[in-house]
């Protein structure tokens, strides 16, 4: 495979990258916010951004495989996540998918009752910042694992 | 016209009462002043090299597609603040049959916006890509893929935390 362009104006590059880190910063939750962003990156398709943060998330976070793995079906799967996480991933789904309609109010609701206010404005930036990656990666089809972005 | 106010019915005197305006679920902005002051700056940055008048196609399209209130109710003002025709706002809906409204540039932004929108759905198909490709210089289109990933990422604050339609004015946040 090869990139469609690796172009991307270094103004929106350094936009985004400091986008990123305010949103993760005020998340405070590092293994949370790798999380997150998997399972968008999952959602969404996006195969560079999966490779770079199931690394990440490995490597930095100390992630396991098996909570990996069991992201796509963490529903199911209760045992392998706190309730704080799924909450989290309940949230990450639905403003993923907006196209399907809004995001419901239990939804929101079970977020809010495990973060703050602020954590929560914070969570809902770790997750739009990974839609807006994932939205920049396959539109430009970039090659995961692959040193252009 | 501001939102819930009684109006005079077509069909006669009567007055009808709208449904009751939705508060936000949250001040996103106030608890995360630094997201929000990044967001900024990434719209000032993705917005540079776009043409004005197809970045506000691009917006109110993402926008309904996404379903977004508050960012359809701003774009579509700032649309018709800046000379946009209410035909062309309308028919962004049913683009694919009233092409003839639009600027084959413009059709090409709008069709890469819903796939870029619409992600979930599998991929930006090459034709889509590639008839962008032939009407854009690679700067051009990754501006462009640009503005429609930010318009995105507003739509996922205004939705998540149901920031109300209705109060914006045209210019408000220029």
């Amino acid at each position: 495979m090869t990139a469609r362009t690796t172009h991307l104006d270094a103004g929106v590059r350094d936009a985004m990258i400091a986008l990123g880190a305010a949103a993760k910063k005020g998340l405070g939750d590092p293994v949370l916010a790798e999380l997150v962003m998997i399972r968008a990156s999952q959602i969404n398709a996006c195969a560079f951004c999966l490779d770079m943060h199931v690394d990440l998330a490995v490597e930095k976070n100390g992630e396991s495989a098996k909570r990996i793995a069991l992201l796509n079906a963490w529903a199911e799967a209760p045992e392998q996540f706190t309730e704080r996480e799924r909450a989290a991933l309940a949230l990450t789904e639905a403003v993923t998918v907006l196209t399907d309609g809004f995001v419901p109010d239990e939804t929101y609701e079970a977020a809010a009752k495990h973060f703050g206010e602020d954590e929560l404005a914070h969570l809902l930036g770790v997750i739009t910042v990974i839609n807006s990656w994932n939205r920049l990666m396959v539109s430009r089809r970039i090659v995961p694992g692959g040193p252009q972005w | 016209m501001t939102a819930n106010q009684n109006t005079t019915d077509s069909t006669g005197p009567a007055t009808k009462e709208y449904v009751h305006e939705h508060a936000p679920r949250l001040a996103w902005a106030k608890h995360a002043p630094e997201v929000y002051k990044a967001m900024i700056r990434l719209d000032a940055e993705a917005r540079k090299g776009v043409d004005p008048v197809t970045l506000e196609l691009v917006k109110i399209r993402a926008s309904q597609l996404n379903h977004c209130a508050f960012c359809l109710d701003m774009h579509s003002k700032d649309a018709l603040a800046a000379g946009e025709s209410v035909e062309r706002i309308i028919q962004l809906g049913a683009w694919e049959e009233s092409q003839h409204f639009y600027t084959p540039r413009e059709i090409a932004a709008i069709e890469l916006t819903e796939a870029i929108t619409v992600l979930t759905d599998g991929f930006v198909p090459d034709e889509t890509y590639e008839k962008a490709a032939k009407l854009y210089d690679e700067k051009e289109l990754t501006q462009l893929i640009a503005a429609i990933t930010v318009i995105n990422a507003w739509n996922r604050f205004g939705v998540s935390t149901r920031m109300v339609p209705g109060h914006y004015t045209a210019g408000d946040f220029k």
